[in-house]
């Protein structure tokens, strides 16, 4: 019999989903674990696996449409079966299992959603109703190091029933497809060109949350701001000789790593600088989760290097060029965009000397970083040259005052420029 | 370095030990003037006489619990059991003395004793006496339970069994007496428990074996290497202690693995390993892990049979290249 397929839930915050695209047509027969479209939440595109096999006997959400939460957006059945009659609009805030409290118990009886979807990658194995990938471990493992989206393999592995298995990555790995992540400083490809004529567009989710999040942030953020000029000579040299001895081993440090492990230390030294303000309470924080913010070609996203300081220079290294590789072909998962205490934002690859950031709320600050320059600096009375960068450290002056905060940036300074402390 | 037979390397262990210290003695069933029914303990009672080497009556419950008394008060038995079917007569003294005796007399007194006892299947013996049970032993705190695989191991392990404090249970197998494979001239050579070793090494997959099922994945490696497929094996050597480091240190690399044993799967030695490498390595496999043991029955007298119920190489190799279809490699 006929089935709706809903809008899933696919991350704690999303009210609605668009459809990206759809991957499947109508009357197209499906497989349990399809991928049979992508989803664009409010943080990121999300791929629908069907949870059972059936055919595509309509699509009722087009590419690009939006609808909330729980609305029908497809009917899979019996080739060749009658598709049901239902209400003209989906209706709003239509009941899902795991839909917010606030939602209207009464659903409307004419079309209850016939079943809840699974979000993708739901841990669940055997042979029942689930919208499993089926891939091995190390499978999965290796193509989430690679950055590697196997949705289109899915169900077609070489495993049993389909399973994606190992050599089914390296495969896809030897065809060269986006392969390893590229390095975070790398600046992006040129936009599109402007249209001939003015245009208006509407947001995808993620410009849409970026426009409200920001928005609310310094409407209701009392922002101030601390700056310093790091003398980053040392760390230069250090991120050298540390790229020359680590050659062999594939690895690579960039500066950000640096950065990013001089900020979860000294966050970790400085609580009144690490804690959020939440409805008129301070949290404190127990591990510095530090936020990268990752370019897209448009809008950005900031993935998560969670306990950075218990965490190696050469742990931060590799973790971040794992989840900035996948934040840029979309592969990553909702909870490694989640939980960070403080961000980064590096837009020294584009030149610039220093900029402000804002702060993303529940996080109390954010360290803006600028280019690292030689220049001519006053050291012990005489000229040198010394690679200068500047950064700007934004607080929540409802969390800290501006002497933490430039305590905070003090610890910073100090780290980078002794930097054999961060191999502590 | 020579070559010899496993069942040499065993009695050239009990013999340099036997010499090296006093407090070390022999107790089983015809070891004698007879040798042993495998001729393990062949010369050494005219070398030692009957005091150090002494015959026993048909009386697994007594001579075992005898050599738990010599061992209580200081002395070092090494107690021959003819087979590992007949220790089921004396379990009530393996795991509710033996295994329990430092533990009940708040570690004042251990029992420093070996038992020797040769298990395995193929000789037409029939179920009761064809049985592999090392496994049930390996279950029990308080005991040590090594089944080596080689002439080198034999003699080594047989030599640190007889030193340690504590009651070891060396699991022989009949097939494996007349295994050759050279051992050290050293006398003061040993080889330490709980240490698997990578005895052959490959990138496919991981065999992983103890006592004469080792054997049988050197030879189900040659096969699949005709097939260009690089099987790793690992020899446990010893089952408690486990050495699941190196296992999984070889399932990182290969990502696939089977477990091979003469014993029954069903709450077997690969029961356990499954269960070890799937907690420790649940990212690094690409299949789950596989098991071949005997076939779940009473050990038939058939040779036909007997060959079907037996994990024999076949079997493994079968299993091998079940799970290299599977993982898209075959």
């Amino acid at each position: 019999m006929a089935e709706e397929l809903v809008m899933p839930r696919l991350s704690d915050t999303m009210e609605q989903g668009t459809i990206g695209r759809w991957l499947v047509h109508e009357g197209d027969a499906i497989a349990e674990g399809d991928v049979i479209a992508e989803i664009e939440t409010d943080k990121a595109t999300m791929e629908f696996q069907a949870y059972a096999p059936g055919t595509v006997l309509k699509i009722l959400v087009g590419d690009g449409e939006t609808v909330d939460l729980g609305a029908p957006i497809a009917i899979v059945g019996e080739p060749g079966e009658e598709v049901p009659d239902r209400p003209q609009q989906p209706p709003a805030n239509a009941s899902v299992e795991d839909a917010p409290e606030e939602a209207p118990a009464e659903a409307p009886a004419a079309s209850p959603p016939a079943i809840v979807a699974a979000p993708p990658r739901a841990a669940q194995s055997g042979n029942g109703a689930s919208g499993t990938l089926r891939v091995s471990p190390i499978a999965r493992r290796m193509a989430d190091a690679a950055g590697l989206d196997l949705g289109s393999l899915a169900g077609r592995g070489s495993g049993p029933d389909g399973r994606i298995v190992k050599v089914d990555v390296e495969r896809l790995l030897a065809e060269g497809v986006p392969a390893a992540a590229p390095e975070i400083a790398e600046v992006r490809r040129p936009e599109a060109p402007a249209p001939a004529e003015d245009e208006v567009r509407e947001l995808t989710p993620m410009l849409k949350a970026i426009a409200h999040r920001m928005a609310e942030s310094k409407a209701t953020v009392p922002h101030f701001y601390v700056t310093a000029e790091i003398d980053m000579t040392r760390a230069v040299q250090m991120r050298a000789e540390l790229n020359e001895g680590l050659a062999g081993r594939g690895s690579k440090i960039s500066l950000n790593d640096l950065i990013v492990r001089a900020c979860a230390m000294a966050l970790i030294d400085h609580p009144q600088a690490h804690r959020s303000y939440v409805e008129g309470h301070h949290v404190y924080h127990a591990h510095a989760n530090v936020g990268i913010a990752v370019a897209l070609d448009d809008g950005l996203i900031v993935p998560v290097v969670r306990e950075a300081d218990r965490k190696s220079v050469l742990e931060i290294s590799a973790e971040a060029r794992d989840l900035a590789g996948r934040a840029r072909s979309g592969g990553l998962k909702q909870r490694e965009i989640e939980g960070a205490t403080f961000t980064v934002s590096n837009l020294g690859m584009f030149g610039v000397s220093q900029f402000s950031a804002i702060i993303n709320p529940p996080e109390s600050a954010i360290l803006a970083v600028g280019a690292t320059v030689e220049r001519p600096v006053v050291v012990d009375g005489q000229m040198a040259v010394r690679s200068i960068m500047a950064v700007t450290l934004a607080c929540d002056h409802r969390a800290c005052s501006g002497a933490d905060g430039a305590r905070l940036l003090q610890t910073i300074t100090r780290n980078l420029q002794a930097p054999s402390l961060l191999l502590a | 370095m020579a070559d010899v037979t496993y069942r040499e390397a065993l009695r050239r262990a009990l013999d340099d030990e036997l010499d090296r210290d006093e407090s070390v003695f022999l107790m089983g069933e015809e070891i004698g003037r007879f040798e042993g029914s495998y001729k393990v303990t062949a010369g050494l009672w005219d070398k030692y006489g009957p005091t150090r080497v002494r015959e026993t009556p048909i009386s697994e419950e007594g001579f075992v619990g005898a050599g738990i008394g010599a061992a209580m008060m200081g002395l070092r038995p090494v107690v021959e059991v003819m087979t590992i079917n007949f220790i089921l007569v004396a379990m009530d003294q393996v795991i509710n003395h033996a295994a329990k005796i430092r533990y009940m007399f708040g570690g004042s007194v251990g029992v420093p004793m070996v038992i020797r006892a040769p298990g395995g299947a193929g000789a037409q013996l029939t179920a009761q006496h064809s049985q592999s049970l090392e496994g049930w032993f390996a279950g029990c705190p308080g005991l040590k339970v090594v089944a080596p695989a080689t002439p080198a191991d034999a003699y080594g392990m047989l030599k640190t069994a007889i030193r340690d404090d504590d009651p070891v249970l060396f699991c022989e197998n009949l097939v494996m007496y007349n295994v050759t494979g050279s051992i050290p001239d050293d006398p003061g050579f040993t080889v330490p428990f709980g240490r698997a070793q990578v005895i052959r090494e490959g990138t496919d997959l991981t065999l992983v074996a103890h006592s004469y099922a080792v054997q049988r994945a050197l030879r189900v490696a040659d096969r699949l290497a005709q097939d260009g497929i690089a099987a790793e094996v690992v020899d446990l050597r010893s089952l408690r202690p486990l050495d699941v480091d190196t296992v999984a240190e070889s399932v990182r690399k290969t990502n696939r693995v089977v477990v091979a044993e003469e014993g029954w799967s069903t709450f077997g030695v690969g029961a356990e390993l499954a269960a070890r490498i799937s907690h420790v390595c649940f990212d690094d496999l690409d299949a789950p892990v596989e098991r071949v043991g005997s076939a779940e029955v009473p050990m038939p007298y058939s040779k036909p049979l007997e060959r079907a119920a037996l994990p024999l190489e076949s079997k493994i190799e079968a299993a091998a290249r079940n799970l290299l279809v599977e993982c898209g490699v075959l």
